[in-house]
């Protein structure tokens, strides 16, 4: 105590020379130099870029003057005023036969033959996705937390279509839809089922193509939720379900009461990387259909605006609106789920 | 006891069976299996396709095991006696080219970076540290346009080509994978404990002496699996290159995969073929060190 309180008001007076000699300083000086290059090329490639995609945005920039890009003209709202404009980004308008047709006959008609445009797209796609790849991983870890023979083998391949490269299995996918009757799905459902009149185009189809590219975006990032929920499941103490068990309670019940208010808090994780990152996810059906039969979502326009159309500042401005969609469902799920979760 | 082995005795094999396998059992076999085929039953069918002849891959009938081994899809890739050539195993080395760099690159700075924002203490440290997770979680696909544009200006002003140029686009990954690094490498730092440190700086090392010799070597298993898990990201990652690269010398596996992909005249078994090429050593890497991978695949390795 007395070394300590003798020591205090000579660091108060200490000098210039002292400070910059002391451990703390040298300490403070080793972290910046060990940060620096990091923090360089951080801030170049990923920071900068990030606000430099807002200025792109409200400016015109294209093709002409990419060389010259920092006195490219201030638009306003004109790239933003035409994304929205867009066939490709706005609903279109009622499919024919619309007014005439019953409810089923609507539904039938909005999945098949109304144009939802990019952004409906994009959150149908990605919320459903989400959602499905939550419930089959929650599916695979509760598979895989039984006593199984093998269980470590089934683990190494449940993480097969996560470790894969996307090229690879997209167009695997493809060969296995391929409209031709030798496809594999029309030689199974059609050939020897007969559980469909005629051969299908099931990626060139809309609203199944929607359907198949939310089918595959579980299929490929379900193995991520497993990982994840499968460490909480074991995690959970036995001893509760052995007292479930005494108490009479089955095994449905048992889920519902236990497992899930324990897997709760992962879950919630869980949608909200799977949710951000599928809104973002550019690859997965740009290598499926290319964006077509009512698959566009906003990734795939922002590169086609940007590198088919050659216009920057169009596509920039979609990349905008997709990041301002995103972080208003994110502050939305935070404030409304995670504060009723807090409160319960 | 006795009454049972007498039961036992009169069982007919399906009372065997019909004891084993109650619903839930059979549920959860039947679940197990769905998941089993749909997962196993594409890389089957891509390795399977790529040893088809022509004729089997435009038949009616679908194919489901190829008569014969049959590498033309292969010689086609590789082979320079093909007619067809394409020379695969330069887009091989592309993406190992590539590939490599942007992993040890990765690594080096991310390992500085995230020891410096975990264990040093200096003035902006909580602000670094908070950031890590907001560039982490930061999309690539937001970034492709401004990281375009300025490379483009940069690239006019000294006088290079940004298309078509391996370090460019390994500059780009780094936008990718460094966040990665810091992400994950900033996690593992604060599990060890700060004790193990203070020893040795108590023993009379110096700080860049406790990093290079206690901090590092407990931390290999983490590096290990950094460098691979960026290995892969580069390995795997489309968008940029298909954006950067518009020669057939320079594609990386995943651009190559897809123009023989589009090709007017598709043939799809030359596509299983490259596209076996591209997953094998993958698929290899992940299972043979698949101890240190498995927990870091939770723990944000593979991003997106």
């Amino acid at each position: 105590m007395t070394a300590v309180s003798s020591t205090t008001p000579r660091t108060n007076k200490r000098t210039f020379a002292e400070k910059w000699r002391s451990l703390d300083a040298r300490e403070a000086r080793l972290a910046w130099g060990l940060i620096l290059p990091t923090l360089i090329i951080v801030f170049g490639i990923v920071i900068f870029p990030a606000f430099f995609s807002i200025w792109i945005s409200f400016h015109d920039v294209n093709l002409s003057n990419l060389n010259d890009v920092f006195s490219a003209e201030f638009v306003g709202l004109d790239n933003y005023r035409a994304v929205m404009d867009d066939f490709n980004f706005a609903p279109g308008s009622q499919p024919s036969g619309w007014v005439d047709a019953n409810l089923f006959g609507k539904i039938g008609l909005l999945f098949t033959k109304w144009n939802w445009g990019a952004a409906i797209t994009t959150i149908v796609y990605s919320f459903a996705a989400t959602i499905l790849t939550m419930l089959l991983g929650l599916t695979a870890a509760l598979i895989l937390n039984q006593p199984l023979r093998g269980r470590g083998l089934i683990r190494t391949i449940f993480l097969f279509p996560y470790i894969a490269p996307i090229v690879g299995v997209s167009f695997v996918w493809q060969w296995i839809l391929d409209p031709r009757p030798s496809g594999v799905f029309n030689d199974i459902l059609w050939a020897r089922l007969g559980l469909i009149d005629a051969p299908q185009a099931y990626l060139a189809t809309r609203g199944l193509s929607l359907l198949l590219v939310i089918v595959l975006n579980g299929w490929r990032y379900f193995p991520f939720a497993m990982l994840m929920l499968l460490a909480r499941l074991q995690a959970i103490d036995k001893t509760m379900y052995e007292a479930a068990e005494v108490d009479g309670a089955n095994t449905w019940q048992q889920f519902w009461n236990i497992t899930l208010p324990e897997v709760r808090y992962v879950l919630g994780a869980i949608f909200l990387l799977r949710l951000m990152w599928t809104f973002n996810k550019f690859d997965d059906i740009f290598l499926l259909t290319g964006g077509g039969f009512g698959t566009k979502v906003l990734p795939v326009l922002t590169y086609q605006f940007s590198f088919g159309q050659r216009d920057f500042g169009k596509g920039a401005a979609t990349a905008m609106i997709l990041l301002v969609t995103l972080v208003i469902f994110l502050a939305l799920y935070v404030g409304i789920v995670m504060r009723r979760v807090e409160d319960d | 006891m006795t009454t049972n082995t007498v039961s036992d005795r009169n069982m007919t094999i399906i009372d065997h069976i019909g004891r084993w396998l109650n619903w839930k059992r059979f549920l959860l076999l039947a679940t197990l299996w769905m998941f089993i085929v749909s997962i196993v039953f594409p890389f089957y069918w891509m390795v399977a396709s790529s040893f088809k002849t022509r004729a089997e891959i435009g038949a009616r009938e679908t194919v489901y095991v190829p008569a014969t081994l049959d590498f033309s899809a292969y010689r086609e890739l590789l082979d320079p006696e093909h007619p067809s050539f394409q020379d695969f195993g330069r887009n091989f080395r592309n993406s190992i080219i590539i590939s490599l760099p942007t992993a040890m690159v990765t690594v080096a700075l991310a390992t500085l970076g995230a020891y410096a924002i975990s264990r040093l203490k200096f003035k902006g440290k909580n602000v670094m540290l908070n950031s890590i997770l907001v560039i982490y979680l930061f999309p690539g696909v937001l970034l492709i346009i401004p990281l375009f544009a300025m490379f483009a200006r940069i690239g006019d002003t000294l006088g290079f080509d940004i298309q078509d140029n391996l370090f460019v686009l390994m500059l780009t990954y780094l936008a990718q994978t460094l966040p990665v690094g810091l992400y994950m490498l900033t996690n593992y730092f604060r599990t060890i404990p700060t004790e193990i440190e203070q020893a040795g700086l108590i023993d009379g090392c110096s700080r860049m002496q406790v990093i290079w010799r206690i901090t590092l070597p407990l931390a290999i298993p983490a590096l290990i699996s950094v460098s691979i898990y960026t290995f892969m990201i580069a390995w795997n990652e489309f968008l940029y290159a298909f954006v950067f690269l518009n020669n057939n010398n320079l594609f990386t596996l995943p651009i190559a995969v897809n123009t023989i992909n589009n090709d007017p005249s598709p043939r799809p078994n030359v596509v299983m073929a490259a596209s076996t090429i591209m997953t094998v050593p993958v698929m290899l890497l992940f299972l043979g060190m698949e101890r240190f991978l498995a927990e870091g695949l939770a723990a944000g390795g593979v991003k997106g």
